[in-house]
């Protein structure tokens, strides 16, 4: 079953350069579709300036939608009133890259747990205090340490009680934007040990962005390839990481370095960066460091169209394998 | 041998008092060998590198020798420390863009390691500079040259700050995190040029790095250090495949893999001790998964367990198995594993 829809979502912000000076747009998300079930972990990776923080902010109404549609749990929230947002963010939760910076320094563990549940109009003390104690509980914090303060905790630790953060309120979806970055591999894979148990006991669905690779195939069911606020490649994530479509995909799968010095592989290395969202190239938005770009791709945009079985790439380079029936949107 | 690391400690004062940060660290890097510094944060990797360019606070302590070239330079007055940094080792830093000033162009800021260190004139330099940036692989170098780095993005700025590394054909050259704060595709350019760059100058490079994919790719050894000693040295493809220390071999196990999905990560529990709470025996006994009655309480020494592959850890001290046969099944066991 269907939790999030999101369909052709736009998210542009405008930018004026100087005193009078001439309105430019940024087309941080520039529509984007996707879906995620009840239980799923969607993984959106790419690099710094793709949108997919900006895609992670828009879908929970942090910032308004340019254009699109958000259907969550089966109701089109793109233009409810706050009110009825409050009710609806109940069940969609975020959790912050930093954990330095997203825990209050001035408040205690037990006041920043608390809060999410007085703000939803939980009046009961006792039972406040019962669920945060179950909670911390999992995330392996004792009942003796809610009267500290954060800066008392580690970075994992810190990390461990954002999370616990956004579970006060039984939510169904949760957004993690760059949870494990900020953190040492030794405490990164605590909390994706976490994440994971965490998603079985309660049945979340995650939506889990980040620009390490291998963290994202760890921990992805479907996996979403962003460049320059456009979705390049979507699909299962074995099929994604053993057989990348798009030219992009491809050429990060083998930038990313191997901790196995045995195996030397054939990388591509793309030359140039990534081009300013402010002024996107013609056609293709991938064309200026596409090893297999043609003159068509300057001038084509080219649709994410599923190339096979469930897999979608937006490349007109990809022949489509046979399909009974090519679908057009992601269903 | 370019340089010899031995027996290094640092000491740096903290409310009034000593604390040792780094303690007896000992390594070596040859001419043309990249040597790599694995660590999580507050190991004293970055310090391990600070204090071979003696880029140390004031009242830091520093104690055991560092021999470039044979002389020491522990002992070095300031005005020899000026003429040997940027010079015959410099130093790459993770962040282009506070270790770049601002207000200077890149061409003044590449052209100042010249004007230090050699005596050419304006146009040779000039020279030199426009030929440094085509060897670091960054275009339309004349212009470039009056371009400020804010007009850059961060790998052309980390292309800028190798350029001015490179300015004096350095022995060694020190690169602390040089690729975390860059985006993978980028990462891998930087990677591939400071390959190249090795391979025409014959240099010695000390990586500093806690991304192990990268010290796979770049390095012939490495030394894993934890709460400011070093625990293991291998060369790369020996700590990849027979990684001995426990500490080594939990960093292994707890990084996600490309290609290989698991269900479960491995990970060590607890962190790491603070520098002025450490433990009297072994400071990584806390998070073992092997710890021994003898780790509490005897710092383990260094002894080979392979050709070039060392470690510090009690569980391969064979005097143990004599010592206490209660323990040596268990010992045994753990061996296999």
């Amino acid at each position: 079953m269907t939790l999030l829809e999101v369909k052709d979502l736009k998210q542009h912000f405008t930018i004026k350069k100087g005193f009078l000076g001439e309105k430019k747009i940024v087309k941080a998300v520039d529509g984007v579709s996707l879906h995620i079930e009840h239980g799923e972990t969607l993984g959106i990776v790419g690099e710094s300036g793709c949108g997919k923080s900006s895609l992670g902010r828009t879908i929970l109404q942090l910032l308004k939608p340019t254009s699109g549609e958000i259907i969550f749990n089966g109701k089109n929230i793109t233009h409810l009133p706050r009110r009825e947002m409050k009710t609806v963010r109940k069940d969609m939760q975020l959790v912050f890259q930093d954990p330095y910076a997203s825990l209050n320094p001035r408040s205690k563990i037990r006041s920043i747990l608390e809060t999410p549940l007085i703000v939803h109009g939980m009046n009961n003390k006792a039972e406040r205090m019962k669920i945060i104690e179950s909670l911390i509980d999992k995330i392996g914090i004792r009942k003796e340490q809610l009267d500290r303060y954060p800066h008392e905790f580690s970075g994992g630790q810190r990390q461990r009680i954002g999370i616990a953060r956004s579970l006060t309120l039984n939510p169904k979806l949760i957004i993690a934007d760059e949870p494990v970055s900020a953190l040492d591999v030794s405490v990164q894979s605590q909390v994706l040990n976490l994440m994971v148990d965490l998603q079985k006991e309660f049945n979340l669905s995650y939506m889990f962005i980040s620009h390490d690779l291998s963290v994202v195939q760890h921990i992805s069911d479907r996996v979403a390839v962003m460049y320059l606020g456009k979705i390049v490649e979507i699909a299962n994530v074995e099929d994604l990481y053993k057989n990348p479509l798009h030219p992009y995909t491809k050429a990060l799968l083998t930038a990313v370095p191997q901790p196995d010095p045995t195996k030397k592989r054939e990388r591509i290395i793309l030359q140039g960066d990534l081009p300013s969202p402010v002024n996107p190239p013609s056609g293709c938005p991938f064309h200026t460091r596409c090893p297999v770009a043609t003159a068509e791709c300057k001038t084509e945009v080219p649709e994410l169209r599923e190339k096979e079985m469930g897999h979608w790439a937006a490349c007109i380079h990809v022949q489509p394998a046979q399909l009974e029936k090519p679908r057009l949107i992601i269903s | 041998m370019l340089l010899q690391v031995k027996n290094v400690a640092l000491s740096l004062k903290r409310e009034g008092k000593y604390t040792k940060i780094l303690d007896d660290v000992s390594f070596q890097v040859e001419k043309g060998e990249t040597v790599g510094i694995v660590g999580e944060s507050g190991c004293g990797k970055s310090l391990t590198a600070l204090s071979i360019m003696r880029l140390l606070p004031e009242k830091a302590k520093l104690e055991g020798s560092i021999l470039l070239d044979d002389e020491n330079v522990t002992e070095f007055s300031k005005r020899r420390l000026e003429k040997v940094r940027g010079n015959q080792m410099s130093m790459i830093f993770q962040d282009p863009l506070t270790s770049l000033n601002p207000l200077h162009t890149v061409g003044r800021q590449i052209e100042e390691a010249l004007i230090l260190h050699t005596d050419s004139n304006k146009a040779e330099r000039k020279r030199r500079v426009i030929q440094l940036l085509k060897e670091v692989g960054l275009p339309r170098a004349e212009d470039l040259v009056n371009e400020y780095p804010h007009q850059l993005s961060g790998g052309m700025r980390q292309r800028i700050m190798i350029a001015i590394a490179m300015a004096c054909h350095p022995k060694l050259l020190i690169c602390d995190e040089p690729t975390t704060a860059l985006d993978v595709t980028v990462q891998a350019q930087i990677l591939d040029l400071m390959n190249h760059l090795k391979q025409i100058n014959d240099m010695g490079i000390i990586m500093i790095t806690h991304d192990l994919g990268v010290v796979a790719e770049v390095c012939d050894k490495v030394i894993v250090m934890y709460a400011g000693k070093v625990v293991e040295q291998a060369n790369v493809k020996e700590l990849f495949l027979n990684p001995k220390h426990p500490y080594t071999k939990g960093l292994l196990e707890s990084i996600p893999k490309l290609g290989k999905r698991k269900e479960k990560l491995g990970s060590i529990s607890g962190m790491v001790p603070s520098p002025d709470q450490m433990p009297s025996g072994c400071r990584f006994y806390d998070r073992c998964s092997k710890k021994m009655d003898i780790c509490k309480q005897e710092i383990p020494p260094v002894q080979e367990v392979g050709e070039d592959h060392i470690t510090a850890c009690w569980l391969f001290k064979k005097e143990v198995e004599e010592d206490d046969t209660s323990r040596s099944k268990g010992f045994e066991t753990t061996l296999h594993h």
